[in-house]
């Protein structure tokens, strides 16, 4: 598939694009006919069929919206290592270089260690914060690129400096082939990028894809799934397989085989806000309504990891399904019956859970026949689980009183709480004890005292069991807010990995807060320091987009969990629930 | 075992030993030596400090002064022995003249207040939460106002419908005034259920004189009822967890102001410490 771009290829289609621009730029127009005619003759888009693509969105007008030409100098950064990006880069002429070490440092990648407040400007919040609500500053009002590092899947100005130096001093891979992908695993997963990618030959030239171009490519064109299949399985899978306590014990050799037979499947949706929040206004979130990844009953045929999203294990109730656990990434389900069946194969048992993409779910499958093969035999007695009791009739029979895994404490009424809110997205979600929680709102004050006088949370929200998930960023791990942002204003924070709004950039387009199913983005409109409402120039009030920050210009964290006296008020991790389950049984 | 339980019995045992220990002290010692109600009166006038100022630790919350709720368990305990600390301090007898009476009266009236002020925190939180305590205190003017028109219009609306005014003539004899304001505060604080219960056994008598389509309404208002009830319940124990702030701070800085006094005079009339 990747073969070198014809010398004169690569200069017709440099003639033609005339990209001498900025690296850091975003080109806003999309490709002439001129462009798309070259393009269309190379790798991978010349395999392509016409004929795959629906009406609505063909091949060429797909490539002409969501795609952008960019050229590139050498140093230039492509992605940096630890940034939530949503674009994806495919190689059409120069090349590219792939850290494959630690990485470098912070220095050189022009990071540096996010400024908080001192002493002295934390006191003075009491006296200098605005006396009037949501005011921004001149520079935050007049729009413009700042110098802001952090944001979210751009390319920085300027680059590396002494490239040479970084690649004799770094171990580093060359990317050089006409369709060389970089940047689609965390565009598509909405994780960090794995690696930095700079640039390594002068006027390298690039296509980026935003994120939904690349999910429209994948889906109606099979070789390019399995192309980007494939450099996943290349580059990041035996990382990822290697953090599964199952397969850590795996030579190089056996690792092999167990990958070469993995396969990868998507379930759900990628942008699943949107049908979810639909659902929830129907009062509908039920596991029956999700794509069902493998049915409770069917012959266990290998295991599902979770490569990323999030998948719910429920088990047949009366009617309808009770939620036992939910799965994130690197979690296993089937392991305890293809373990089973192996061990005892006159008495095999089914899967005993149904398994469902919660939103979306990116899941590897892996055969059991290789498992019997590869990681069965030479895996540590330590690492067998009990054999599973057999089944009988009896619907809940079998199901564990608090769920079948690490999820053993909080009860099956909460577990569906949570995830029939989808809270298991949730890295710090607000969580309250009502039990304990007087409502002297001392949270929302310590809030509006470390944000010039405006708290950034409601105090309320979804409750159940005496316990309430306020409306309050919860920093996902699947941050859908930041789908679609045009200007990356709202971005994950370098090194903690909060998502906050860079105040400057936000153009106040209202998408992340109808994008976030937890209403914790609240729209505003802003006045300047003399309390006055600020305008455009059109003479419309200017908008902000405002949330909770997780108080990360703050020394010591939250303020509104610090600022309960009642112990009432939590910021807790959901994605693993042994934390809460601690909270809750205090 | 359960952490704040632990957290309890440490801080329990912590504050009978140093009670013990003052109490052992005064009786074994100090109430023989001179210098003993200068050594009680300066620890309490510093302790006193302290606990005041969890107030202004309120306020910074976004410094390292420990979290707000490692200050209240402080406060509590340090609280408590404080007054017994006052008790030491007055030689366990009754106070006399006006300046001692009213120094002792602030002192308890902010001591028992603070006790009423944990009691109600401790047991009202958990009296919201059984009855779906998520209503924002600032809300509820809104929330009612909301309801009253509701049942208004549903009361008014009838009297076309049905061709009938017994149900507006009911909602303005039993319900107006229910729906127009906040009630039964003294009920919902010691939860007595009884006008809840008398408001419904109205409605349910009044039921056998109405039509199918003034059921239906009435069913609606027996709901909105309850929820009047639910929002009334919210709002007087929100008050009260309010309103007791406004007796504990005030005289807490009543206090301190005349125990600045009580120094100045002590030293003013008896020349201090140094003086036999």
């Amino acid at each position: 598939m990747s073969e070198p771009l014809q010398e004169s290829t690569a200069i017709d289609l440099l003639s033609v694009a005339q990209f001498d621009v900025d690296a850091s730029s975003i080109l806003d127009e999309p490709l002439t006919d001129e462009q798309l005619d070259q393009l269309l003759k190379i790798d991978p888009f010349r395999d392509m069929k016409e004929a795959n693509f629906p009406r609505r969105s063909p091949l060429r007008e797909l490539l002409r919206h969501e795609t952008r030409l960019r050229r590139f100098k050498r140093g230039d950064l492509i992605v940096r290592a630890g940034d939530y990006g949503e674009s994806a880069f495919m190689v059409v002429s120069g090349s590219l270089r792939v850290v494959v070490d630690e990485g470098l440092p912070d220095s050189l990648l022009g990071r540096f260690k996010p400024k908080k407040k001192g002493i002295f400007e934390s006191i003075a919040q009491l006296w200098r914060n605005s006396k009037h609500p949501e005011t921004r500053s001149q520079n935050e009002l007049e729009h413009g690129e700042n110098d802001e590092l952090n944001r979210a899947g751009r390319t920085r100005k300027g680059g590396l400096k002494d490239v040479g130096k970084i690649i004799e001093d770094h171990k580093t891979v060359t990317l050089r082939q006409q369709g060389d992908f970089v940047g689609e695993i965390a565009a598509l997963s909405r994780v960090p990028r794995t690696a930095t990618v700079f640039v390594e030959e002068p006027d390298t030239l690039l296509l980026e894809f935003r994120w939904q171009g690349l999910r429209d490519l994948l889906k109606f064109d099979v070789g390019l799934r399995g192309y980007i299949d494939e450099i996943y399985r290349r580059n990041a899978l035996s990382t990822q397989m290697r953090k599964v306590p199952m397969f850590d014990h795996l030579d190089e050799a056996q690792m092999g085989k167990v990958m070469e037979a993995t396969e990868f499947s998507t379930y759900g949706n990628y942008q699943w806000s949107g049908d979810y929040k639909r659902m929830a206004s129907q009062g509908d979130v039920r596991p029956e309504q999700e794509p069902v990844v493998v049915e409770e009953g069917e012959f266990a045929r290998g295991i599902y990891l979770i490569r990323s999203g999030f998948a719910r294990l429920s088990k047949k109730y009366g009617k309808g399904r009770r939620t036992l656990d939910y799965l994130g990434t690197g979690k296993v389900h089937g392991w305890d019956e293809v373990v089973h069946n192996w061990r005892s194969p006159e008495a095999p048992v089914p899967y005993r859970y149904s398994l469902s993409a919660a939103g979306y779910a990116h899941v590897l499958f892996v055969p059991a026949a290789v498992i019997e093969e590869f990681v069965l035999p030479t895996l540590p007695e330590e690492g067998f689980p009990d054999l599973v009791p057999i089944a009988t009739d009896r619907p809940d029979e079998g199901l564990p009183e608090d769920g079948p895994t690490d999820s053993p404490r909080i009860g099956a009424d909460m577990m569906e709480f949570l995830a029939e809110n989808r809270f298991f997205n949730g890295t710090a979600a607000m969580v309250i004890n009502l039990d304990r929680c007087t409502g002297c709102d001392d949270c929302v004050r310590a809030c509006a005292t470390t944000h010039d006088n405006n708290p950034r949370f409601l105090r309320r929200g979804p409750s159940h069991g005496g316990v309430m998930v306020a409306n309050a960023c919860m920093h996902c791990v699947d941050p859908v807010c930041l789908i679609g942002c045009p200007t990356g204003a709202i971005h994950r924070r370098v090194g903690g990995g909060q998502v906050v709004i860079n105040q400057t950039s936000c153009i106040g387009c209202n998408f992340c807060a109808n994008n976030c199913p937890y209403e914790a983005i609240r729209m505003v409109e802003v006045r300047d320091r003399s309390g006055a409402l600020a305008e455009d120039a059109e003479k419309k009030p200017i908008g902000r987009a405002t949330k909770c920050d997780l108080c990360v210009e703050q020394h010591n964290g939250p303020a509104c969990e610090r600022a309960c006296p009642h112990s009432a008020l939590k910021r807790l991790d959901l994605t693993e629930l042994d934390e809460f389950a601690g909270w809750l049984d205090r | 075992m359960r952490t704040l339980l632990a957290n309890r019995i440490k801080c329990v045992v912590a504050l009978l030993v140093s009670s013990g220990a003052a109490t052992v002290l005064h009786f074994a010692w100090g109430r023989d030596q001179d210098r003993w109600d200068y050594m009680t009166g300066w620890t309490l006038l510093a302790l006193m400090l302290v606990l005041a100022a969890f107030s202004a630790r309120k306020r910074l919350s976004f410094l390292s002064f420990f979290s707000a709720a490692a200050w209240l368990q402080f406060h509590l305990y340090a609280g408590c022995f404080a007054a017994l600390l006052f008790v030491i301090h007055i030689q366990f007898r009754w106070p006399i003249g006006w300046f001692e009476v009213g120094l002792t009266g602030f002192y308890a009236v902010v001591t028992v207040s603070g006790i009423v002020g944990i009691f109600l925190s401790r047991v009202f939180a958990k009296r919201m939460g059984a009855r779906g305590g998520d209503v924002l205190f600032e809300q509820v003017p809104a929330i009612r106002r909301r309801l009253r028109e509701e049942a208004e219009s549903l009361a008014v609306g009838s009297v076309e419908k049905a061709e009938s005014g017994t149900l507006a003539d009911f909602y303005a004899r039993e319900l107006h005034d229910f729906f127009s304001r906040h009630r039964n505060s003294w009920a919902h604080l010691i939860e007595l259920r009884s006008p809840l219960n008398n408001l419904q056994e109205k409605i349910s008598e009044l039921e056998r004189f109405l039509d199918t389509d003034e059921l239906e309404i009435l069913k609606r208002i027996d709901q909105l009822v309850k929820q009047k009830d639910g929002l009334d319940y919210q709002y007087t124990l929100q008050w009260a967890l309010r309103l007791w702030l406004f007796v504990h701070i005030p005289f807490t800085w009543g206090l301190l102001i005349w125990s600045f006094a009580h120094v100045v005079l002590v030293y003013g009339f008896s020349g201090g410490v140094g003086v036999d």
